[in-house]
């Protein structure tokens, strides 16, 4: 097949499914291509209405990801002791068997639930399962009041103890700081209750439309940048139920690897084939899709090529600690005629000058990338999500999407929080606030990276990204690691599998405008000593230990680009 | 001084629990790995002992004690064609 008609095809395809208009009459596609500004020869950038051609970007960034892969011995050491671990475990099974529910009368039956998931949480989980569920009582802002509870069988029960200790809260993704209960914010969410209720009692195309919710979707958009927005209640239902509206079965997905459960499970429930590429890989990624070009669906007859082909990467990886390449991803999107969808959950409010996610971190358009998906669960101290793009787009969502159909629209007191936010962010509210947050945030992570870095333990992910993964890999070590600094008054989150890779065990800190110089410096010093104790300084590189002076750090001015 | 001892023995017994993973397990298992552990070493260095060095020793020592006239003659002329 030629050239030419591959991309006449690709074009004649994909053109059936601008805006979500599958049965388009050809009158209405000859009008699109005339709106769209389609032209025979130079078919750029069509799927974005009246849009220009877009100039090579001035300000690109570019980001140094840090990664350091675990020394030889060290890969050896986790995976002897992972097998000490599973040797113990299935033994102390087979002596003791755990005092669970049983399925019984069920001769013939396979067991219920997966073997070797109920297996994995009551013995390996279980026995460090102090360090995560903690329950909390109070605002989890900067600090974090935590409910302290023992257990007296190892893990299979606890018990309040009735005391209570306070934490610096380096768990949260409280990104600028927004989780409060004082402040401008909360009283706008609060006085919105007296207007509008608890709850919308409706789905937003049956009754749960409050003015709130118009609001909020016009701000969105201006503050993104697109024509329109819609939101809804939840942001793991944005991506599980948005995702079969757009995609159906003979579209092709190009997934990155770490993309989160959310994203997988709408993926799934499309029922179109999917192709992973490895984490934030462009080369990778672009061989994916020129073989999706070439080869076409591969159950149909030769060369059938894909309905479409949808590109799906997140902003900020919440456990890797990375940023997506975006212009490089929009480049080869333009170059190979597929649709973007960027999940900014992490990014929205955390990156960039303004707070725009990763699209502004990297001044790229926002008209670029076809389907802009985010949440108000993390930046914004709220709950929810939102998906952005044309006003075509969007009234297709409106109308087809599950979650706008059945899912419950977003409580109105939730809604006036992300407005207020947003009129912070934007400056609205006359004070300097949203853009000291942002640039505090900013600070903050240099600065905790940088002497991470000093420090000597493996941090991944870019300089710029507020969640700081600290690689430990073993059980042992993020039990230990965690379990101290909670005895330090410092709250961390550990993650292990599923999460990461089985033996890539880490320490999570999230970073947030709400933290002071002093306790980072406090939390930069107990982990420098919990480093040594527990044998965490796993890096080789060489380090530079110059002094790093905090106010001296230069964000988002044009030096530090 | 004999804390001090004290101290870096328990310290190192720590890292080497953290490394094998061994700190999250309850205490009963960690006895019993060790006694694994300790059972499956020395049956290996019994069987080394034995057995292994034994067979070693049978198959090898003509090598090293020589008696054997054949190679001898074998390795003569070895030794004239390096000296040509
Ligand atoms: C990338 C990504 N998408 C979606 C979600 C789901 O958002 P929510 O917690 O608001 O349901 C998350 C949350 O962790 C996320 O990390």
């Amino acid at each position: 097949m030629s050239g030419a008609t591959l991309e006449a095809e690709l074009y004649e395809s994909s053109s059936k499914f601008l805006n979500g208009d599958v049965l388009a009459s050809d009158k209405e596609i000859q009008h699109l291509k005339k709106t769209n500004g389609y032209r025979q020869d130079k078919y750029l950038n069509g799927h974005t209405l009246g849009h220009k051609p877009v100039e090579r970007q001035k300000r690109t960034r570019e980001v140094k990801e840090h990664f350091e892969p675990p020394t030889l011995i060290v890969a050896i050491m986790t995976h002897i002791s992972f097998y000490i671990l599973m040797f113990l475990g299935y033994l102390s099974q087979m002596l003791f068997p755990p005092k669970v529910i049983k399925e019984t009368n069920r001769d013939g039956y396979r067991p219920m639930f997966d073997r070797f998931t109920a297996f994995y949480l009551r013995y390996v989980y279980r026995r460090i399962k102090d360090c995560w569920n903690y329950p909390i009582c109070s605002v989890p802002g900067s600090e974090v009041v935590l409910k302290e509870r023992v257990t007296n069988d190892n893990g299979w029960t606890f018990q309040f103890t009735g005391s209570k200790r306070k934490c610096l809260n380096l768990a949260s993704y409280n990104y600028l700081g927004f989780s409060e209960n004082t402040g401008p914010c909360s009283e706008h969410a609060i006085a919105s209750l007296y207007k509008y209720g608890v709850t919308t009692g409706g789905t937003r195309q049956q009754n749960g439309t409050c003015e709130i919710h118009r609001q909020l979707e016009r701000l969105m958009a201006e503050f993104l940048g697109v024509e329109d927005a819609i939101t809804f209640g939840m942001g793991f239902a944005t991506n599980a139920l948005n995702i079969p509206a757009l995609i159906a079965p003979g579209c092709l997905v190009i997934s990155d690897e770490k993309n989160h459960a959310s994203l997988i499970v709408g993926i799934r429930l499309s029922g179109a084939t999917v192709k992973v590429f490895r984490h934030n890989n462009m080369k990778h990624l672009e061989k994916v899709l020129q073989e999706a070009i070439y080869y076409g669906q591969p159950k149909c007859a030769t060369h059938t090529p894909w309905k479409k082909i949808v590109i799906i990467v997140e902003g900020v990886y919440s456990m890797e600690g990375t940023i997506v390449h975006l212009p490089q991803v929009i480049a080869l999107k333009k170059k190979y005629k597929a649709y973007l969808y960027l999940d900014e959950a992490h990014s929205i409010g955390a990156m960039g000058r303004r707070g725009g996610g990763v699209v502004d971190y990297f001044g790229c358009d926002p008209k670029d990338i076809d389907i802009l998906m985010g949440t108000f669960t993390k930046s914004f101290g709220s709950h929810g999500g939102y998906i952005a793009g044309t006003k075509e787009f969007i009234s297709y969502l409106r109308q087809h999407s599950f979650a706008s159909a059945h899912a419950w629209a977003m409580a109105p007191p939730l809604a006036a929080q992300i407005v207020s936010v947003l009129e912070t962010l934007m400056g609205r509210d006359g004070t300097d606030e949203g853009r000291r947050r942002i640039e505090q945030l900013a600070r903050n992570t240099r600065y905790v990276r940088l002497r991470l870095e000093q420090i000597g333990v493996i941090i991944h992910g870019c300089d710029d990204s507020p969640v700081v993964p600290i690689l430990v890999y073993l059980y042992s070590k993020i039990a230990a690691m965690v379990r101290i600094l909670i005895e330090h008054r410092i709250a961390t989150v550990g993650v292990g599998y599923p999460a990461t890779p089985l033996t890539q065990g880490r320490i999570r800190i999230c970073l947030s405008a709400a933290h002071t110089k002093e306790q980072l410096d406090y939390a930069l010093d107990v982990i420098e000593k919990v480093a040594d104790e527990l044998g965490l300084k796993y890096s080789r590189r060489p380090r530079d230990l110059t002094p790093i002076d905090y106010h001296k750090i230069k964000v988002y001015t044009e030096e530090s680009l | 001084m004999l804390q001090s001892i004290r101290n870096f023995i328990s310290y190192w017994y720590f890292r080497y629990l953290l490394v094998t993973e061994l700190y999250m397990v309850e205490k009963w298992e960690r006895t019993m790995f060790h006694i694994v552990l300790f059972i499956v070493l020395s049956v290996l260095y019994i069987f080394n002992t034995t057995i292994m060095l034994s067979l070693v020793k049978l198959l090898t020592s003509n090598l090293f004690h020589g008696g054997d006239t054949l190679q001898r003659d074998k390795l003569v002329p070895v030794m004239q064609n390096s000296e040509l």
